[in-house]
C-alpha cells in the first residue's frame, strides 16, 4: 500500500475524481467536504486498510498526506 | 459466554407516534444536503411525539398489545423492567408508575435501567436472568425513547437522525426453551461520544441560578446544556471496530455460522454503519433487517421496532442475532430462537396514559 492507493481510495470515498486530489490537498477545505465525508473516510480506512481512524484523527490532520501518515503508522502496528 | 436456558418470548410489540418528520422537509439542511444525508444514513422519515406524549406512553400502549397477544392475566406478571433514557421524571422510576397504569399486581418487581442503543440484548439478559433466579413465571421488558425531546431542532448532527418509539417484549419461563446466548460489553472511556452534559441538581453539572443559555460546541453547533450531543465520527469508529467481533463471539458460542441465522437485527444507527457491521460480521445484506428508512434511529427501541416492522417474516420459528451498540459506550449481542407468531406489527398511537 502506498499514498497513491490511499489517494485513489480517498477520492472514491468522498466521490471526487482522483486526479483532483494530491498528498498536499487540504481536504477539509474542499467544497464537497462535510461531516458525512468523515464517516466515509473512516469506512474506507477500515475496509481498504483494516485501520480504525477516529474522528479526532480526521479533525486534527490537515492534508491527505498527513492522514496517510496516521494510516501508515496504524498499518505498521497491526 | 453467558447463556440462559428456559426462557421463551411470547410477544413483541412496538408503538410509534403518528406525526411524521421527513428528511426532505428539514429546514436546516439545503436540498442537496438533504439528498446526501438520506443517501448516506438511509433515513427518509421518522416519527416524532407531540408535546404531551412520553416514552412511557408508547411503551404502555405496546405493553397492552403484548399482554393481549400473550393472553396473560395482568396479575400473573411478576416483573416489569423499563429500559429508557427518557423517563417521565428523574425521580421516581417510570417502571413503578407503569406498574400502576398497566394495572399490574403490587407483587410485580418494577425498576428502570438507563441504557440506550444497547438496551435490547442487555434488557433481555437482565429480565431473563431475574426470571430464572427468582422463579418469575412472566415478565415484561419495556424499551423506548423519545430522543426528539433531547436534541436541538437545528442540530443537524443529531436531530434528523432520531425517531421516537416504544416497545414491549413479553417473556415467560418455559423449561424446554432453547438457550439464549449473550455477549455484553462496556467502555466508559467513550462516555463523551453521546452525552447530555447537564441534567438534575444532583448531576455532575447541576443547573445554576443563572439563566440557562446555549453554548457553542466544538462542532460549531449551539446547544443548551441539557441537549444531547452526538459525536458521529467517534460512534462510527467504535461501532465498526468493536461490534462485529461481539457478533462473531456470540455466533461461535452458539455454534452457528452466519448463514444459519435467519436475520441479523442491528441497532438502527445509520446505513453506512449498519452496512459495514453486517459485512464485517460475515452476513449477507439481505439477512440484515432495517427500519432506517421509515423510523430512523429509534435509540433503545430500534431492535424491537425493526422486528415488528417485519412481522410478516415471523410466521415460523426464526433464529436471530440481535445486536445493540452506542451510548455508554455500551454494546452487546444476543442470539435467540423466536417462536412463530410472536412478533406484532408496529402500531401508531398518540395516546397518553
Amino acid at each position: 500500500m502506498n499514498i497513491e492507493t490511499f489517494i485513489d481510495k480517498f477520492a472514491f470515498a468522498i466521490e471526487v475524481e482522483p486526479e483532483s486530489l494530491s498528498a498536499e490537498t487540504e481536504y477539509k477545505t474542499l467544497d464537497v467536504w462535510d461531516s458525512l465525508n468523515t464517516l466515509a473516510v473512516i469506512a474506507m480506512a477500515d475496509a481498504d486498510f483494516n485501520v480504525a481512524l477516529s474522528g479526532q484523527d480526521i479533525e486534527s490532520s490537515r492534508t491527505i498526506g498527513n492522514l496517510w501518515k496516521i494510516v501508515e503508522g496504524k498499518v505498521a502496528n497491526t | 459466554m453467558k447463556a440462559i436456558p428456559g426462557i421463551a418470548v411470547r410477544a413483541v410489540a412496538a408503538a410509534v407516534p403518528k406525526s411524521v418528520a421527513r428528511t426532505q422537509d428539514y429546514e436546516f439542511l439545503t436540498p442537496e444536503e438533504r439528498h446526501r444525508f438520506q443517501k448516506v444514513t438511509g433515513i427518509a422519515e421518522r416519527r416524532i411525539v407531540d408535546s404531551k406524549q412520553c416514552a412511557s406512553d408508547l411503551c404502555a400502549f405496546a405493553a397492552d398489545q403484548a399482554i393481549e397477544h400473550a393472553g396473560w392475566a395482568r396479575e400473573s406478571i411478576g416483573a416489569l423492567i423499563l429500559v429508557t433514557q427518557s423517563p417521565d421524571y428523574p425521580v421516581p422510576a417510570t417502571a413503578v408508575i407503569l406498574q400502576d397504569k398497566l394495572k399490574l399486581s403490587q407483587a410485580c418487581i418494577a425498576f428502570d435501567v438507563n441504557l440506550g442503543c444497547s438496551a435490547y440484548p442487555y434488557g433481555i439478559a437482565i429480565v431473563a436472568s431475574m426470571m430464572k433466579s427468582l422463579s418469575i413465571q412472566r415478565a415484561l421488558l419495556l424499551i423506548g425513547d423519545i430522543s426528539s425531546r433531547s436534541c436541538a431542532i437545528h442540530d443537524k448532527s443529531a436531530w434528523p437522525l432520531f425517531g421516537d418509539a416504544g416497545s414491549a417484549t413479553a417473556l415467560e419461563l418455559q423449561d424446554d426453551a432453547p438457550e439464549m446466548l449473550f455477549d455484553l460489553m462496556s467502555d466508559g472511556a467513550g462516555k463523551d461520544a453521546i452525552i447530555v452534559p447537564s441534567g438534575t441538581l444532583s448531576s455532575r453539572r447541576p443547573r445554576t441560578d443563572e439563566a440557562v443559555q446555549m453554548e457553542l460546541g466544538s462542532d460549531g453547533i449551539m446547544r443548551y446544556p441539557d441537549n444531547l450531543i452526538l459525536r458521529g465520527a467517534d460512534i462510527f469508529s467504535f461501532a465498526i471496530a468493536k461490534v462485529p467481533s461481539s457478533i462473531q463471539r456470540t455466533l461461535e458460542a452458539s455454534k452457528h455460522k452466519p448463514d444459519q441465522v435467519d436475520f441479523l437485527v442491528l441497532h438502527q444507527a445509520n446505513k453506512m454503519i449498519n452496512d459495514t457491521i453486517t459485512k464485517k460480521a460475515g452476513f449477507r445484506p439481505d439477512q440484515a433487517l432495517s427500519t432506517l428508512a421509515q423510523y430512523g434511529n429509534t435509540s433503545s427501541a430500534s431492535i424491537p421496532i425493526t422486528l415488528c416492522a417485519h412481522a410478516d417474516q415471523f410466521d415460523k420459528v426464526r433464529q436471530l442475532a440481535l445486536c445493540g451498540f452506542g451510548v455508554g459506550l455500551s454494546w452487546g449481542t444476543c442470539i435467540l430462537s423466536m417462536h412463530a407468531h410472536t412478533i406484532l406489527p408496529v402500531i401508531e398511537t398518540d395516546n397518553v396514559y
